[in-house]
């Protein structure tokens, strides 16, 4: 796990707050792909001129277009096919494909189970809410680590540690009394601490579990993140997707 | 005839049909469009660091390259693990029987960071292993959609209304807090401490 280095203001059962650091629990890579002995690096570059696109070579020869590549090969430009890109900044095209040189206006469209639009709106900013004067909050909601897997899938966990002696105290007294209940307590943000967290402007939000585990003076707190529930979807999914 | 994954318990075979699930399937999703100033759709394109190539879609390829410049075909690629050495590809698990571990308590699942949700849908299977999963059973098996050189954990469960699934990623093992980590902490070989006060400092 990287050192942790973003903070967390939460309450525990008492109601008492602390500031607490937390990082992701982030899975060690099994294997990579290169060659024995030897660096290689992986690198996008330009493979394509605007000119050799298809729209481009129809427009300039018609849409049966394979003759004229054969002859003069109109697709390849020497000066920009095969240079390296790095850092990039994005940009946005008009309908036209002209580039705009303000921001573009935004809307939210929204889609249904089936992939349909439902409808579009203004989009809402969503402020992140886990470091704020409102701390994230101990909802008092337990529930059974046993039920929470087979109700949630937790597709996030970031585990909380101290960042001095009286967090030590703090965050391990949270997790004995989780540790001896057997449950995950649901922590929720916002004025009320009752909504999802939200850990970055227009980030996903999130339910949020806490889980403890305690041996001795040692202990693990896992704030495991579900933003769903472990269920089927009322229609069936095609088989054997690629994942 | 679609893949299964097939799992071995015991001496039983048990074979599951299955289908991705994913947030979009069960709630539907929200996607933010950038509008240009005649209300119509924006493309997305890359400006170069220098400004000198816009960068549409179709543009760009990508590959492995050696440190001298040299593009790596993806044939002459091979598996490395953390220390750099070759290591065997690994087989696809689809189709072919893997020996489940477990049953694990709930803190197995707790411990995997998965990145695919699979629902499954029993083909032939043990029942004694399907009442075992409604029953709160959580088994383990390894999995690999296609062979190449990553491996995942596969964990099989049951949701409250018996329906199963194999949650999908890989196992982490959370660091143990201790309360003296934060306090740095610098011994020497002449550090004694033996009560002197030392006045003379001042």
């Amino acid at each position: 796990m990287p050192a942790p280095q973003r903070k967390l203001h939460l309450t525990n059962s008492g109601g008492r707050d602390a500031t607490v650091l937390f990082g992701s629990l982030k899975a060690r890579r099994g294997a990579r792909l290169g060659l024995p002995g030897k660096t290689v690096r992986f690198r996008r570059f330009v493979s394509a001129a605007a000119s050799g696109l298809h729209a481009a070579l129809a427009e300039a020869h018609g849409e049966e277009y394979g003759e004229a590549l054969v002859d003069a090969d109109p697709e390849i430009d020497l000066e920009l096919v095969g240079r390296p890109l790095g850092e990039t900044a994005q940009v946005y095209l008009a309908h036209d494909g002209e580039v705009l040189h303000s921001p573009p206006s935004w809307v939210e469209v929204l889609y249904g189970p089936d992939g349909e639009e439902k409808g579009r709106r203004p989009p809402e900013d969503r402020e992140g809410n886990v470091n704020d004067d409102l701390p994230v909050r101990w909802t008092g909601r337990k529930i059974g680590k046993r039920e929470a897997i087979r109700r949630f899938v937790f597709t996030r966990t970031l585990q909380l540690t101290h960042q001095d002696g009286l967090t030590y105290d703090y965050l391990h007294g949270i997790a004995k009394e989780l540790a001896e209940e057997e449950v995950l307590v649901m922590m929720g943000g916002g004025p009320k601490g009752r909504d999802p967290l939200i850990f970055q402007t227009n980030g996903s939000p999130y339910r949020g579990f806490l889980e403890g585990r305690v041996d001795g003076a040692r202990y693990q707190l896992l704030l495991h993140l579900s933003n769903m529930e472990l269920k089927r979807p009322e229609e069936p999914a095609g088989e054997g997707e690629t994942p | 005839m679609a893949r299964q994954i097939v799992v071995e318990r015991g001496g039983q075979q048990s074979a599951f049909d299955f289908a991705k699930v994913d947030r979009s399937k069960l709630y539907g999703r929200r996607r933010r469009v950038p509008l240009d100033p005649a209300g119509e759709p924006c493309a997305r394109a890359s400006l170069s660091e220098d400004g000198a190539v816009l960068v549409r879609a179709g543009m760009t390829a990508q590959g492995y390259y050696t440190d001298e410049g040299h593009w790596v075909p993806n044939g002459e690629l091979v598996s490395l693990d953390e220390a750099g050495q070759p290591k065997e590809p690994v087989q696809s698990t689809l189709g072919h029987a893997q020996a489940l571990k477990g049953p694990f308590g709930p803190e197995r699942v707790l411990d995997l960071v998965p990145h695919a949700l699979y629902a499954l849908t029993p083909a032939e299977v043990d029942d004694a292993l399907v009442v075992g999963l409604r029953e709160g059973e959580v088994y383990e098996l390894p999995f690999a959609y296609r062979t190449g050189y990553l491996e995942d954990t596969a964990l099989l469960l049951a949701n409250e209304d018996g329906e199963l699934f194999a949650l999908v990623g890989r196992i982490v093992e959370p660091l143990w807090r201790e309360a003296e980590e934060r306090i740095p902490t610098v011994l020497e070989e002449d550090d004694d401490d033996h009560g002197d006060l030392d006045f003379e400092m001042f």
